[in-house]
């Protein structure tokens, strides 16, 4: 982890990098416009760092904001996970704009939003309040915002970016953010020009520019609510995390099942696509390849981005379905078959270290004839899964089905679940297995 | 007459002299009727005679190192001499013979045995390189090139060829003679056998979903690598074959266990075997289809797995 920030890569079409930040928001009565904004902001913001227990230096850092007279203050849950998961190797720190510091408290967090709520022992500070047009989601786009944190511990920054309405294809809501934010930022505020909290910053694309991310104000005001009578242990907050995290992957998956799948057609194939609105589908064809490829490969693959930042070393979530249809050109049955099998093999990714958060993977191979046989083809079906060590009952899994109708052409269906139940897998699998239909 | 031979430590005659007496003596000085140029051999030696009863002995003429029968251990003053069992003084090896020795009898030149080792070699030359064309037919999936045949195939001729001219120059260096056609079959074969069981178990991997063979394939790489070694030693020399396979075996299972060691501990970084999931033609399938409900089944035997791993994996589980 960085110095001055907790940096973690997510994957959204691309990488997208979580940004710890701090820095300071608006005040309603001051000035309007970012000069506006900064003089107000600084008393209200938080920068909070990560220490190891014993020691007395930051391990990351992040930014924060405070919401009531009480000393609570949102920031990101990636700010505090350690703390969260680890509670007896890490300790939380603040330090305020005016120098002062002291510790924090962690109350309660919101693992599928990125969003934590703590306390602060600072009293009778100015706050921040949540923008009305934000939390019912009116909000004008193009409206200007000021993002606040303290990116790469360079101290209080503003940085000034337009409202981009929510981004498409995204099964958690996020702000998409026309602004700079980086590592140090996370947890910042992002405000409107009159200080009121429309947004907290979460993430960045990597290797693009200006696109970042903000959490939408409703969740940090749901939680706020939630969280403010909170009394929790840090057993409890750790089962908290477990538990949100099955919670919300069942979520997930059961709005996949009952949107469905529908069918593509691929030559003689019909394959399940799924209808949710939060995947991304793109297709890709070797048709124009040079030299002349030898067998025709026509590939669509739909993914969702719904990993989310369990722990500083685990990302997880992605789902993905693909097809491949592969039609011999002047392969022979057994050259085919080699081309097949580069494209079957189970490749199960995982988002952390193996040996801290994985169990070993197990695979089963066979052939399956799914009924009634005459619509649908044989298949030669892979289905490797692997377990998580502290998550009962949530798997990964891939499930892998080439069709075995016809030696000079076939179908390679890929789908691919990642932070599942098992329940939640087969149904899906079955379901997927069912949606392979041949048409001759 | 007697013969007196200098035997090397692999029991070739190295100097033979025939002396035309009932008795003689062996020794380092030049009043011997044998003389031997080894250091740990007395001046006079030994004393070669026949007793009262005609028999051929050997007698030990005082000598600081002594007189031993061929590895014994077992000082002797006198020995009966059998023409079979070398006599040791100092470092050097002697058999003595009576003319009435009687030898072998001769063997027969077996050239029918030698056109069926040309004809051995030939075919399974040509099927192995017969085997290495069709995988790379087979894996051929891009645009053909000559280079893509041609470079697989000279080199499997030239590791072949270099592995068997050592082994048929260990023969020449120890027995004599190279064996040369021999030594090809034996890698050949062994070649081939090896080749086999790769396709085998693909196949069956395939077209039984039964795995377990084509996953210790290297179990058997080494087998076989074993197997053929030891061939060659026996070809290089017919003694000791007890023990060349002893030291075969060991080396054997030294490589499979450092090897099953080094993939068990992969296995315990990665959680994943490097297990290739092996497609070939639909046409070749030979078990059934399973119907859905099986698969889903036996999916739910994997899962009873992974819980199992998990118990096991959680912290303290193990502790006592």
């Amino acid at each position: 982890m960085s110095v001055a920030s907790v940096v973690s890569a997510l994957r959204w079409c691309g990488a997208i990098v979580l940004i710890a930040c701090s820095t300071a928001a608006a005040a309603a009565e001051a000035p309007s416009g970012a000069e506006g904004v900064y003089a107000s902001a600084p008393p209200r913001l938080l920068q909070i760092r990560t220490l190891v227990a014993g020691g007395g230096r930051q391990t990351s850092t992040g930014s924060g904001f405070l919401v009531s007279p009480d000393g609570l203050a949102i920031t990101n849950y990636h700010v505090v996970s350690d703390v969260a998961l680890e509670p007896k190797t890490y300790r939380l720190e603040y330090t305020a704009a005016d120098g002062s510091h002291g510790d924090v408290t962690l109350l309660a967090v919101d693992l599928p939003n990125d969003l934590a709520l703590v306390r602060v022992d600072k009293h009778d500070a100015p706050f921040f309040s949540f923008d009305k047009a934000a939390l019912d989601g009116t909000l004008q786009k193009g409206e200007r915002l000021y993002s606040l944190g303290n990116p790469l511990d360079l101290g209080f920054t503003i940085v000034e970016g337009t409202y981009n309405g929510l981004v498409e294809h995204s099964y958690n809501e996020h702000i998409h953010f026309t602004g700079a934010l980086n590592p140090g930022m996370s947890g910042g505020p992002a405000v409107d020009s009159q200080g009121q909290v429309v947004g907290i910053n979460v993430a960045t694309r990597r290797d693009r520019q200006l696109i970042s991310f903000l959490v939408p104000a409703r969740f940090a005001a749901a939680l706020l609510a939630r969280g403010r009578t909170q009394q929790a242990t840090p057993e409890d907050l750790r089962k908290d995390v477990v538990q949100q995290l099955g919670s919300w992957r069942a979520a997930l998956y059961g709005s996949l099942a009952e949107q469905g799948y529908q069918s593509e057609t691929f030559g003689p194939y019909q394959a399940p696509e799924t209808r949710a609105s939060w995947f991304e589908c793109w297709s890709q064809t070797n048709a124009s390849a040079s030299p002349k490829p030898r067998a025709s490969i026509n590939t669509t693959n739909c993914t969702a981005d719904a990993s989310v930042f369990v722990a500083s070393d685990l990302h997880t979530g992605t789902i993905e379905v693909s097809q491949s249809y592969v039609k011999s050109v002047d392969l022979n049955q057994f050259q085919l078959a080699n081309v097949l099998s580069g494209m079957a093999q189970p490749r199960l990714a995982i988002g952390g270290p193996f040996r801290k958060w994985y169990t070993p993977q197990h695979c089963h191979d066979d052939f399956v004839d799914v009924a009634p046989a005459a619509s649908h083809p044989p298949l030669r079906a892979t289905w490797c899964m692997q377990g998580y060590r502290e998550f009962e009952n949530l798997y990964d899994v891939v499930l892998i089905a080439v069709t075995q109708d016809q030696g000079h052409e076939a179908l390679v269906s890929r789908l691919s679940l990642q932070a599942i139940g098992y329940d939640d897998a087969i149904k899906l699998g079955q379901r997927f297995l069912e949606g392979l239909q041949v048409v001759r | 007459m007697i013969w007196i031979e200098v035997l090397s430590r692999h029991r070739d005659v190295t100097a033979r002299f025939r002396i035309n007496a009932r008795e003689l003596c062996i020794g380092r000085s030049y009043d011997n009727d044998v003389i031997l140029d080894d250091p740990y051999v007395a001046a006079r030696h030994l004393r070669v005679f026949h007793d009262e009863a005609g028999q051929l002995m050997a007698e030990d003429l005082g000598s600081a190192n002594g007189m031993y029968l061929d590895r014994g251990r077992s000082r002797l003053a006198r020995v009966a001499i059998d023409g079979n069992v070398p006599i040791r003084v100092g470092h050097t090896l002697i058999r003595i013979r009576e003319t009435s020795h009687a030898v072998e009898s001769e063997r027969l030149v077996r050239s029918a045995s030698r056109f069926v080792q040309i004809a051995a070699a030939v075919v399974l030359g040509l099927a192995l390189l017969a085997l290495a064309a069709i995988n790379v037919w087979f894996t051929q999936t891009s645009e053909p090139h000559l280079s893509d045949y041609l470079i697989p195939l000279l080199t499997l001729v030239g590791v072949g060829l270099i592995w068997i001219g050592m082994w048929s120059l260990l023969s020449r260096l120890f027995s004599g003679q190279s064996h040369f056609l021999r030594h090809v079959v034996i890698a050949e074969s062994v070649a081939l056998a090896f080749w086999t069981y790769n396709e085998v178990t693909q196949f069956l991997a395939f077209s039984l979903t039964w795995s377990i063979a084509y996953t210790y394939t290297y179990i058997a790489s080494w087998l076989a690598l074993a197997v053929m070694c030891f061939l060659h030693l026996r070809e290089v020399g017919r003694t000791h074959l007890v023990a060349k396979g002893v030291v075969v075996a060991v080396l054997l299972v030294i490589a499979v266990a450092v090897q099953t060691l080094q993939r068990s501990e992969a296995y315990a970084n990665s959680g994943r075997r490097t297990v290739w999931h092996v497609l070939l033609p639909p046409g070749l399938r030979m078990a059934p289809l399973q119907d859905e409900t099986t698969f889903f089944a036996d999916v739910g035997k994997l899962r009873t797995k992974l819980d199992a791993d998990r118990a096991a994996a959680r912290p303290g589980a193990n502790a006592p």
